[in-house]
Order: structure tokens, then C-alpha cells, then sequence
């Protein structure tokens, strides 16, 4: 999810948006090859801005706040202008929304804040003096490398300048780019190793702002802080975008600084599980290939339940046998004796051979969310089980014993019996639905006329199919609740 | 390695130029293709890479003589490759006959007839087995091997080159088949379908021209895609032809077409003789026709167990696994049989408790709501004739073939 601000369009300045889908994960910095030596232009700086309205619109204007924001990070590789005079303008904004913004440190998590409160407190250029002493390490820093004495005397010069946040914003900027004259780098081409700092904000609650340059370490929450963090999505009670959303920024605060432990794993787990339950597939093979990465380092996790994850997806997804037979080979002796994971292949013998009782027994009890898994292939199975028992039954079958059987009802205490007949209604809707032939007997009981079935069965289209699987969770009403 | 001089390592550079220069002139395609195999660690090859390893200046050499340095594109880096070949860096090797054989390439296509095929074969094959090697060396240091995927697209080039209306269209089948090989070792499986279509489909290409080696090879490599998508009656033409045509003292290529073909034989319905399995070392197959045979679950699903790793990397498991159901429609006949001899008049209605409970003496748990499940799943592919009575819990067999013989076809599916 792109959050880039639903601002409606026509109210910010022109510009472009990131192009480039990247194929590689986007939570993957790629090494930067080595510095460039000519020293970079202060224009360079200009390209950042490219786009922006000439005349400097009123200070307090949130919105144009929020362009401010988006436009520093949302850098396509575009080409460099020569010259861009506009800069003093921009500096404008930021020194007023930041003034409005300082205060919002604890923001009132509880309401879908306007996204203004969210990305000035993120992004607060603090005017103190520990902010300036880190800028002074961090220009020593660099001083260091190649080729740099003349930006860093002209920075020492503009700081000089002082108090004034023009000077100071571009200094930080101007330390954190990546030193080449491009200076439109997406997250995973920036040098991480060197621009690697300790992040100092200390927001809980962060909403997700793609990065396409350098950050602000004051914008990036450390450890301890991302560690809180999560223990406020996994407790809180919102909807899945919300803890979607705050996981996200989690996770490129954690990518920023180049941290993968533990914590790491917890995230991307978590998010994993939560996509899975939302039944957001592509969320969730995004996780699944981080985590993969990160238990191949050795880091500890629940990995038997992702491996089990892992199958299950092969299984119910792709209809290549070669990529299934690849997944079980590549599972280890000790995995195969985890319960998850066991789970998993004796789902995947019973999709093989058709055996609709053991899947469904398999789908009653399931560990940790394989049933979740389990649920895209639900709807098949049942289709391919009364499919076979139209041709095999005759005369008839009793819609209780399919119902029992299909895993129509599902009961918490384990047992089938469908104590409150709602298993058996679902059932014969989902009968009706799908074309069965259905008649009462004599004692009353509905039963499948399994000859005429055999011929009018059918799998009907899918209607308002909603990719989270969740009607509260459509687009439109997403757009439609978030205020400004 | 004895001391090589000077003047001995010069002797023997030179040597190889003339060779090289004269095979062409009388385009003589059997020295030339000698000249270049790197792999085949001939005396000459490699004595070749010690003179040029003591010699050091072989492009003086090359430059010398207008009847050498015509061919210096490709002669050089071939030097560089035999040179870094001996002294064990692989991935070098490979760069530099990756850029002998791009030389190569168009010179072999301005020659006019078909006479250096030969010479090409072998730069295909060592382009292939040096890429291979290059790859392992990458992955022992950690890096990733992308090597063998350049190679591919190398032989593609190849291809191209072949596929026209001369005399030299013949070679198209065994570039095609060093393709296969690259795409199954890479598992990029999926690859082979456009080399197929290309062989397939051109106009320019007849089957039966095409050298009996290659024939049996390609057959070999398709049956096997046929038998991943479970294609079974494709897969048993393809093997099966392989297997005529295969040379029978080639007992260990006759190995390889036999672990695919006989679990496509076992999926129609055709069981090996015992002869056969032993001949070709084939004996993990041996427990799963037993099973066929006796209709005993319990040994089939110990056979695949116990050579599941074995199975699963050759890519048959899954094939293996289907025969339970043929597994399943013998016991029931033993059933049967067994009924018609106590009581003929009732041996069609087969009670599903007489069926766990011949499952029980398997020593395989299942419960009536699952083996009714195997019965109606038998009946609906047409292993079992019938039907099945809910109420009274009785499989009702028809009276004339309940469990018809597959006759080559393969299960429904």
C-alpha cells in the first residue's frame, strides 16, 4: 500500500511519482558502488524540488505541507536541471509547517489523525542544539571520504549562516545524499553502511512514508522505540490497513538502520500473519520472502510455521507439480516432524488424491493459520467433493452427511454435530448456488438426488470479489473514511 | 610436470597454430573438433596449456603469420582458457572460451558446407561443462553461479545459426538437447517449451534427418516433461522410443530412461518383469509393484517413504503416489473374489465395514467417513463399476467387470 497522501490531487503541485516498480523488494538496499569523485553541486539539491510552484504559498497551509513531504521523497530518476532558482521558496514551507508541527509528539492515536499531524511529527527538524551537533558529527563523518572538502566547507558556510532552517535542511540533505550528481536514488541504491544513524524519534505510532532518498535520523525511530512499536500494533484493535500501514513504517525504519535480529523477524512475522488473516496474499509473499532471507541468516523465528506457510502456498496455489515436488524436497528431516509442517503435507496428500474427508478434517484442525491457507481452496474442494459424490452415490444423500463432511459445521469444541443447524442452512445455500438437485424425503430430511446433480452442477463466478476477502476493507470505503 | 623450455613450449604453440590452420584449409572437421575440446584433458591439450604457461607471449606468436592470426579472435582467448583451465580457475576458463566461441560462431557460419558440425558439437558441449564448473567454483566462494544461464543463451545463439535451410540444420537437435540439459540443471524447466516449438513447428526441420543419437536424446528429455505434467500416454510414446532406439550396450542411458518410463508404464496399468528391475539396478521400484500387485497400502506408502528423497529429486513421487488408488481398486477385487467364492449370488454388494476391516489387517487406520470417501472417489474414476448406498453403507458392484483394467489409459483424472 502506497501512502502516498490521499490529498486529492488537484490540491497539490505537479509532480511525478516514483516510476520504477522494482523487481527486487524495495526493503532491500543494494550496495552502492563506490563515491563519486566530483564534488555535488549545491543545484544538485534543486532536483529534490523539481516541480514545485514558483511563488511561495502561505506558511500555514497544510496541504502545501504535505506536498513539501512528498515531493522530498518521492524522487523518480529524473533528469537534473541545470539550475532551479526556486530553492529559497521551498525552505519557507518547512520552516513553517515544522513550527505548527513540534507539538504533536504524542498525537492522539485514536483517530485517523489528518495526515499533516502524522508527517510533520515524523519528520520534525529539530531546532536544538543536539540536532546540531549530530549534523556537525555526521559532516565530520564524511570529511573523511574523497573528493568532499568542497561541499562540506560550503555546508560549515551555510551553517554558519545559521538559524536559518534553509541552510540547515540542506546541509542534512546534502550529508545524506549519496554522493553522486544523480541525486535521485531510490532507498536501495543509497549507501546504507555509511549513512547508516541511530534513529532518534521517538513516535510509537507512525504512519508509513515511502522513502525515495536519505532520511532523517530524527524521522527514524530506533530499536527500542520500533520495539514498543509493534507492541502497539499487535495490541491494538484497529483494522488491518491501519496495523498494515504502521507495520510498514516499522519496517523501513528497520531497513533504514540496517537492523535484522530478532526484532526484525517479530515484525515481519507478525505482518505475515495479519496479511493471512486478511487473506492478503501479495502482503504476504512479501513477508514470506523477507523472513526467508533473515532464517537463512540463522536468525530465530517461528520458522516451521512459515515453512508450513510456505506449502501450503505451493500446494493450493500453483498447479505445477514441479514446484511442489521442489518445496517437499527442500524440507529437512526435522521439519518434517513439526506439527505445522505435518499439517501441512497430510493437506497436501489429501488435495493430491481428491480425499475431501481428510481435508476437511485437516481444515477443522489446523495449527497456527494454515487454515487460513486452507480457506482459498475451500470453495474447490467442496466443488470437486460433491462433483464425486453426484457420480458415485445413488440414489440420494442426506445434505446433514455433506454438510458434516464438507466442514459446514464448524463447531469450537471440535465435534461435528451442527448443534444449531446453521451448518446444514449454509450448506444447502451453498447447494443452491452452486446447482444441486435437491428433494425432501419422506421423514423430511433434504437429500441430494445425486443423478440429477451430476449433471447440473456448476462453479458459479465469484461476485464483488474483494482482495482482502473482507467487504469492510474495500478500496472505496478506504478513500472515503480518511479525512484530511 | 617435467621441465618444459622455452624453445620446447614454442615448438609445441606453434604446432597447435598449424593445426589449427590447416584443419580449417582442409576442413577437416575431426582435428578441429580435437583442437577444442578443453574437458577431455588430452596429453596434447594439456601439454598445450603448459607451453603457454610457460611461454606467456602466445599472441606474438598468433601475430606472426597471416595463416595464424586470421583466426586470432578465436585462437587467444582460447589460449587464455586453456591457460587459466590448467591452472584450476574455473571461472576464468569459462569467460575466456565464452569469448573463443562467440568468435567462433560466425566464422563456422560463413564456412560453406556442414563440415565443421562436429567442431561446433564440441563447443557446445565444453561451453556447457565449463559453465557448470565456472558455476561451482562461484557458489563454493559464495557468490551466485549465473554462469551456466550465459551459456544458454549462448547456445540459443547457436541455435539460430543452425536453423536454415543448409546441410548444417542437422545440428540443430543436439544444441537442442545440450539446452535441455542446461534448462533441467538449472530447473528452469519451463524454458524448454520455446526450444521445442522451435524444433517442432519450423518447416525447415524433419524429424527423422535429424542423427539417431540426438533422436534419442531429445525423446528422452520430452518424454520426461511429459511425465512432470503427467501427460502419461505422451510420456509413453517418448520413452518408449527412446528406449527402442537407445543402444543396448548403452545400459547406463537405458537406466536413465527406465526410472521415468516404468512409473509411467505402472500409471497405464503395465507392470515390469522382475528381470527388468534387477538387470537395470532399478530396486527401489521393486516394493510399489509388490503393492500393485497384492493391493497392499501399507507397503506402498513404506516404499514411498523409504526412498522419498530419491523420488522427490527425480520428480516421480507424485506419480508414484497416484498408483494408491490402483492399490485401493485390487484389494477391493481380492474382496470380491474372496465374496464370490463364499457366496456368488451376494458377491456384488460389499459392505464398507468388510473393507475397514481389510484395512485394519493392513494395519491402516481409517474410518467409515473416510473409506466411504475412497470408494466414491474409485468409483468416480472409473477404478470400481457401481455405486454407492449411503443408507445401507454398501458399495453395489456391477455385475459385469466391477474393476475394469486400465488398458494403457491412465486413471481419469
Amino acid at each position: 500500500m502506497d501512502s502516498q497522501c490521499s490529498t486529492p490531487v488537484s490540491s497539490l503541485p505537479r509532480y511525478k511519482r516514483s516510476p520504477s516498480r522494482r523487481s527486487k523488494s524495495r526493503w532491500e538496499p543494494l550496495p552502492e558502488e563506490k563515491s563519486v569523485d566530483k564534488p555535488v553541486s549545491i543545484s544538485n539539491d534543486v532536483v529534490k524540488y523539481d516541480g514545485w510552484e514558483k511563488k511561495p504559498p502561505s506558511l500555514n497551509s497544510e496541504s502545501k505541507w504535505n506536498a513539501l513531504n512528498n515531493m522530498k521523497f518521492s524522487l523518480p530518476e529524473k533528469k537534473l536541471p541545470s539550475k532551479n532558482t526556486q530553492r529559497p521558496a521551498k525552505r519557507q514551507h518547512l520552516a513553517g509547517g515544522l513550527n505548527a508541527a513540534n507539538n504533536d509528539a504524542s498525537s492522539d492515536s485514536d483517530k485517523e489523525q489528518s495526515l499533516t499531524a502524522y508527517y510533520s511529527s515524523a519528520i520534525s527538524i529539530a531546532n536544538t542544539p543536539e540536532e546540531k551537533k549530530r549534523r556537525e558529527s555526521r559532516s565530520k563523518r564524511f570529511e573523511k571520504g574523497q573528493g568532499h572538502r568542497a561541499e562540506i566547507n560550503y555546508l560549515k558556510q551555510k551553517n554558519a549562516g545559521a538559524g536559518n532552517l534553509y541552510s540547515r535542511r540542506a546541509s542534512a540533505l546534502m550529508i545524506s545524499k549519496s554522493f553522486d550528481d544523480s541525486g535521485s536514488k531510490a532507498v536501495e541504491d543509497i549507501d546504507w553502511d555509511a549513512l547508516t544513524v541511530k534513529g532518534t524519534c521517538q513516535e510509537i505510532e507512525k504512519r508509513y512514508l515511502r522513502l525515495t532518498s536519505a532520511p532523517d535520523p530524527s524521522s527514524v525511530r530506533p530499536e527500542e522505540v520500533l520495539e514498543k512499536a509493534l507492541l502497539m500494533v499487535q495490541n491494538s484493535q484497529k483494522n488491518y490497513l491501519y496495523k498494515c500501514d504502521q507495520l510498514k513504517s516499522i519496517r523501513q525504519d528497520l531497513t533504514v538502520q540496517r537492523i535484522q535480529n530478532q526484532l526484525t523477524v517479530k515484525v515481519y512475522e507478525t505482518h505475515a500473519r495479519l496479511s493471512l488473516e486478511a487473506g492478503d496474499l501479495p502482503e504476504y509473499n512479501q513477508c514470506q520472502s523477507q523472513l526467508k532471507t533473515l532464517y537463512a541468516e540463522g536468525i530465530e523465528g517461528c520458522d516451521m510455521e512459515f515453512a508450513a506457510y510456505n506449502l501450503l502456498c505451493v500446494i493450493l496455489h500453483s498447479n505445477n507439480n514441479r514446484d511442489l515436488v521442489s518445496s517437499m524436497s527442500r524440507l529437512t528431516e526435522g521439519s518434517k516432524k513439526d506439527k505445522a509442517v505435518k499439517h501441512a503435507l497430510a493437506v497436501r496428500a489429501a488435495v493430491t488424491s481428491g480425499n475431501y474427508v481428510m481435508f476437511f478434517r485437516l481444515y477443522e484442525d489446523a495449527p497456527n493459520l494454515n487454515s487460513c491457507l486452507m480457506d482459498l481452496y475451500v470453495e474447490k474442494m467442496r466443488y470437486r467433493a460433491v462433483s464425486c459424490m453426484s457420480r458415485s452415490y445413488r440414489p440420494t444423500i442426506p445434505v446433514s452427511y455433506i454438510a458434516r463432511v464438507l466442514g459446514f459445521c464448524r463447531t469450537s469444541d471440535g465435534n461435528d454435530e451442527d448443534s444449531d443447524g446453521s451448518g446444514l442452512v449454509e450448506c444447502l445455500e451453498w447447494m443452491k448456488a452452486h446447482g444441486a438437485c435437491l428433494a425432501s424425503d419422506d421423514g423430511g430430511e433434504i437429500q441430494l438426488d445425486t443423478k440429477a446433480s451430476s449433471s447440473s452442477l456448476y462453479m458459479p463466478e465469484p461476485e464483488d470479489a474483494v482482495a482482502h476477502g473482507d467487504a469492510n476493507l474495500a478500496v472505496n470505503d478506504f478513500l472515503t473514511r480518511t479525512s484530511l | 610436470m617435467a621441465y618444459l623450455s622455452m624453445g620446447e613450449a614454442h615448438r609445441r604453440i606453434t604446432e597447435y597454430l598449424n593445426r589449427f590452420s590447416d584443419a580449417v584449409s582442409f576442413q577437416d572437421g575431426a582435428s578441429l573438433k580435437q583442437l577444442l575440446s578443453v574437458s577431455s584433458n588430452s596429453p596434447s591439450l594439456l601439454s598445450l596449456a603448459d607451453s603457454l604457461n610457460v611461454f606467456q607471449d602466445a599472441n606474438r606468436l598468433i601475430k606472426q603469420s597471416e595463416k595464424y592470426s586470421q583466426f586470432g579472435e578465436i585462437i587467444a582467448p582460447f589460449f587464455r582458457c586453456m591457460q587459466s583451465y590448467r591452472t584450476g580457475n574455473l571461472l576464468d576458463a569459462y569467460h575466456a572460451f565464452e569469448k573463443a566461441a562467440n568468435a567462433f560462431l560466425p566464422e563456422f557460419r560463413n564456412w560453406e558446407s556442414a563440415w565443421a558440425l562436429e567442431a561446433l558439437y564440441v563447443v557446445a558441449y565444453e561451453i556447457r561443462i565449463l559453465a557448470e564448473r565456472a558455476d561451482r567454483e562461484l557458489a563454493f566462494n559464495g557468490k551466485s553461479p549465473e554462469k551456466l544461464k550465459g551459456a544458454g543463451s549462448f547456445l540459443m545463439k547457436v541455435f539460430g545459426v543452425l536453423a536454415g535451410k543448409g546441410p548444417k540444420r542437422v545440428g540443430a537437435l543436439y544444441v537442442t538437447c545440450q539446452l535441455f540439459k542446461i534448462y533441467f540443471k538449472l530447473g528452469t524447466v519451463n524454458l524448454c517449451r520455446s526450444v521445442i516449438r522451435s524444433i517442432e513447428t519450423a518447416r525447415i526441420f524433419d524429424f527423422e534427418e535429424f542423427p539417431k543419437r540426438d533422436k534419442v536424446t531429445y525423446m528422452y528429455y520430452t518424454g520426461r516433461l511429459e511425465v512432470f505434467n503427467e501427460n502419461f500416454p505422451a510420456a509413453d510414446h517418448k520413452l518408449s522410443y527412446a528406449l527402442m532406439h537407445c543402444h543396448p550396450h548403452n545400459e547406463a542411458n537405458i537406466r536413465m530412461i527406465l526410472k521415468y518410463l516404468i512409473p509411467v508404464k505402472l500409471s497405464i496399468g503395465i507392470l515390469p518383469k522382475d528381470w527388468l528391475l534387477e538387470k537395470y539396478g532399478l530396486v527401489e521400484y521393486n516394493n510399489v509393484i509388490q503393492a500393485l500387485k497384492r493391493g497392499d497400502l501399507r507397503l506402498l506408502r513404506e516404499a514411498l517413504q523409504e526412498h522419498e528423497d530419491r523420488f522427490l529429486r527425480s520428480g516421480v513421487f507424485l506419480v508414484l503416489e497416484k498408483l494408491e488408488l490402483q492399490v485401493y481398486q485390487r484389494l477391493l477385487k481380492k474382496i470380491y473374489i474372496i465374496q464370490k467364492q463364499r457366496d456368488p449370488s451376494k458377491a456384488h454388494q460389499m459392505k464398507l465395514e468388510v473393507i475397514v476391516k481389510a484395512l485394519k489387517w493392513l494395519e491402516i487406520d481409517m474410518d467409515l467417513d473416510e473409506v466411504e470417501c475412497i470408494v466414491a472417489i474409485l468409483i468416480y474414476k472409473n477404478l470400481v463399476k457401481g455405486y454407492f448406498a449411503h443408507k445401507s453403507k454398501v458399495v453395489v458392484l456391477s455385475k459385469q467387470d466391477p474393476f475394469p483394467k486400465l488398458n494403457s489409459k491412465p486413471v481419469n483424472s
